[in-house]
């Protein structure tokens, strides 16, 4: 898609806080793998969720300078991180899994890090309100299905423990039991998906509106993406897909969409 | 001399358990023991811990009694536990062990943390340890110094299982498998148990297991008289040995320990099991010698498969954290130590400061009341004010006047004036001060007049 304006704005003094906030969160809950003292643990709780706070006045903030988190791939990239933050803290809420923090906090320092290197603050020509719904939308799904495969990795990892019998393995003491960490990334992908879902639709609105043709490679590896999480809920439903099966499924649906976004980025980089 | 701390007793380390089990208590004699105890002329508090790996007793000696009381105490205690048990007093030497004051405070803070006990950190010598000291509050035979310390102990007791991992991880075969079975399905709630064989090892883990919300339990074993009193023992179903693959469908839990010398769940089995379950997790624990489970089975889908070496490998592991954690629980032990010793220091000189107190309260009070009718009686103010000075000058005489002779005295001289500057904060060159010196003087003359 050509691009027309330049539309971006400095990080507010937000940013910088919640950049922060990640950092003290990736230590504390990567240290909190040993044997530690419990104030570690609330420090890291604590510290994560000062993070989400400022990092929500952030997008906030870059809002109200008219800079959409649908606007362009840096801005979306920060949305995801956000949602992505969002979500776990939801999950651990109702769930607990503290171990689930030790990868959400560094990852989300990652990806806020790539959305500030990106080469972005550009806006697509022909970005309507439906574009910046599809975008929106496939961001939140995306977050929801990066915290499932986030789920599902440590499931792979607690299940290779159980199955090699690596009792001294770092997670092994840390981790959830299997059936939990299957449940969680089962209900998750439950929500994402549809999310996901709905966003590809709008998508298809959108490029048919610009009377683009289906004809880039986005399309058909995110039509594998779609049908991989399609044929995963509709495997778990009928009761054949579960275990590793499932969670190295959500692994492959998720790197697909990372494909999309991948050539999605180059495409913007190389100005086409 | 004030009251001191002791222990007498015996544990694990010092005695085998046909020793233990002669010098044990039971619930019935704590009562009479422990009131026989306490009217022994030394003694003044006393509580009997007496647990299946050690038997203790802790004293505090009373206030009244001679410097050597301790010693005299711990002889009168040894004597009663050869007396009450008829055990030979020479075989008794052997096997028990005394620790006296700031040891007896340690020793009591590391049996209460479980840094004493055989698997170390474990949970119930806690409950034990409260039991004893609620024994003893309901004979009235413990009071301010060993309640205190018993009531400290409990404190350092739960700091050491908050603050340090001492009590993670199971220490025994039958729990360390809950614990793995945990590691797949978070809760056993709801979980089938199906145990293979009828060892006694099966029946402790299936207990174990029902204990953790298991919703059934079947047994089944090629005799079926086996099985069903087997069943009968832990409250489950017995099934019939042809059933076996049926049931393995169904369920979560399989604990194995048959006699049989061949392999009794094969992969063959097993794949077809699982196919029937749909590949639904399900956790294997073979506690068999020879090994009742093949070992392919742990490599199909689902199947989570334990042997008895990965079970007390487990246990091993668990125990060596412990003993890691068990270093930092013994630091944490040793402050609580430090704190409760300055106590116990501040408790010993609370006589001395009473009587001081008194002694300068009734020194003052008698000055004032010598002074009082005479101000009454004059209206000059100047010369109530001078009266007032003479009451001060008076009241400071008559306190200092003991000190002053006792500093003069030839004894130890040097050890009363450091001591006087520390208790009055004076300044270092206050002993040469011509003033002071001349100060002193007029006291020790003017209380000798008045004298």
């Amino acid at each position: 898609m050509p691009v027309t304006e330049i539309v971006t704005t400095a990080p507010s003094p937000a940013f910088y806080l919640a950049g922060a906030a990640y950092i003290a969160a990736s230590v504390f809950y990567l240290s909190s793998l040993g044997p530690i003292p419990a104030w570690v643990k609330r420090a890291a709780r604590l510290a994560v969720v000062c993070a989400f706070i400022a990092h929500g006045i952030d997008i906030g903030w870059r809002g109200v300078e008219h800079v959409h988190p649908g606007t362009s791939v840096r801005e979306a990239l920060g949305f995801l991180s956000w949602i992505f933050v969002g979500s776990y803290l939801l999950v651990a809420r109702r769930e607990g899994l503290f171990v689930l923090g030790t990868f959400v906090a560094p990852l989300a320092l990652v990806v806020l890090a790539a959305a500030r290197l990106s080469p972005s603050g550009q806006a697509v020509a022909g970005l309507t309100s439906l574009g910046r719904l599809h975008i929106a939308s496939a961001t939140i799904g995306l977050a929801i299905l990066l915290l499932a495969t986030v789920v599902s990795t440590i499931y792979l990892m607690q299940q290779r423990n159980l199955k090699h019998k690596n009792f001294d393995g770092v997670l092994f003491k840390a981790s959830a039991s299997l059936e939990t960490l299957e449940l969680l990334s089962k209900r998750l992908i439950a929500i994402g998906f549809p999310i996901f879902t709905v966003s590809m639709i709008l998508g298809a609105i959108w490029a048919a509106q610009l009377r683009e043709g289906f004809d880039r490679v986005e399309w058909p590896i995110s039509a594998i993406t779609w049908l991989t999480y399609g044929s995963l809920v509709v495997g778990r439903q009928l009761g054949g897909v579960r275990g590793r099966k499932a969670a190295l499924l959500t692994l492959v649906g998720f790197l697909s969409a990372l494909l999309v976004l991948a050539i999605y980025l180059v495409r913007r980089a190389g100005g086409m | 001399m004030p009251s001191e701390l002791f222990v007498v007793g015996l544990n694990w380390r010092t005695a085998p358990v046909s020793v233990r089990e002669k010098l044990a208590f039971h619930d019935e004699e704590l009562e009479a023991c422990l009131t026989a105890l306490v009217s022994q002329e030394l003694l003044e508090e006393v509580v009997i811990l007496s647990t299946c790996n050690r038997v203790e007793i802790y004293g505090c000696t009373s206030k009244s009694s001679p410097a050597s009381a301790v010693s005299q105490a711990t002889s009168q205690v040894r004597a009663f536990f050869g007396q009450s048990r008829s055990y030979p007093a020479e075989k008794l030497a052997d096997v028990l062990y005394e620790h006296q004051e700031r040891d007896a405070v340690r020793h009591i803070f590391q049996v209460a943390a479980a840094l004493d006990s055989m698997v170390v950190g474990e949970s119930q010598i806690l409950g034990q340890l409260k039991a004893a000291y609620g024994a003893a509050s309901q004979y009235n035979t413990i009071g301010v110094m060993l309640g205190r310390c018993m009531e400290r102990a409990f404190g350092v007791a739960k700091r050491v299982r908050t603050e340090t991992g001492i009590s993670r991880g199971a220490a025994n075969v039958s729990s360390v498998a809950v614990e793995l079975a945990k590691r797949v399905f978070g809760d056993l709630s709801g979980k089938n148990v199906l145990v293979v064989g009828a060892g006694k090892m099966s029946a402790l883990a299936a207990r174990h297991l029902r204990a953790d919300g298991a919703a059934q339990i079947c047994v089944t074993n090629r005799s079926p008289a086996k099985a069903e009193a087997l069943a009968e023992e832990i409250d489950g179903i017995a099934r019939p040995w042809e059933e076996l693959e049926h049931e393995i469908s169904k369920a979560d839990v399989i604990i194995t320990s048959t006699g049989a010398r061949e392999p009794v769940l094969t992969k063959k089995l097993m794949k077809r099991a699982m196919k029937m379950r749909r590949y639904k997790s399900c956790f294997v624990m073979d506690i068999a010698v020879p090994r009742d489970v093949e070992v392919a089975v742990g490599k199909i889908e689902g199947v989570y498969l334990f042997d008895m070496d990965d079970l007390e490998r487990l246990v091993a592991e668990n125990l060596k954290e412990r003993s890691r954690e068990a270093e930092a629980a013994s630091a944490l032990v040793e402050s609580e130590v430090i704190g409760f010793d300055t106590w116990m220091r501040q408790q010993q000189v609370v006589p001395t400061i009473r009587a001081l107190r008194e002694h300068f309260h009734d020194v003052a009070m008698a000055e004032v009341d010598r002074s009082l009718a005479g101000i009454q009686k004059t209206q000059d103010p100047a010369q109530q004010e001078e009266m007032v000075r003479r009451l001060g000058r008076s009241i400071a005489n008559k306190l200092l006047h003991t000190p002053m002779n006792a500093l003069k005295q030839d004894g130890e001289v040097e050890l009363l004036a450091k001591a006087t500057h520390q208790l009055f904060s004076l300044s270092t060159n206050a002993d040469e001060d011509s003033d002071t010196s001349a100060a002193v003087s007029e006291v020790v003359v003017g209380t000798q007049k008045k004298a």
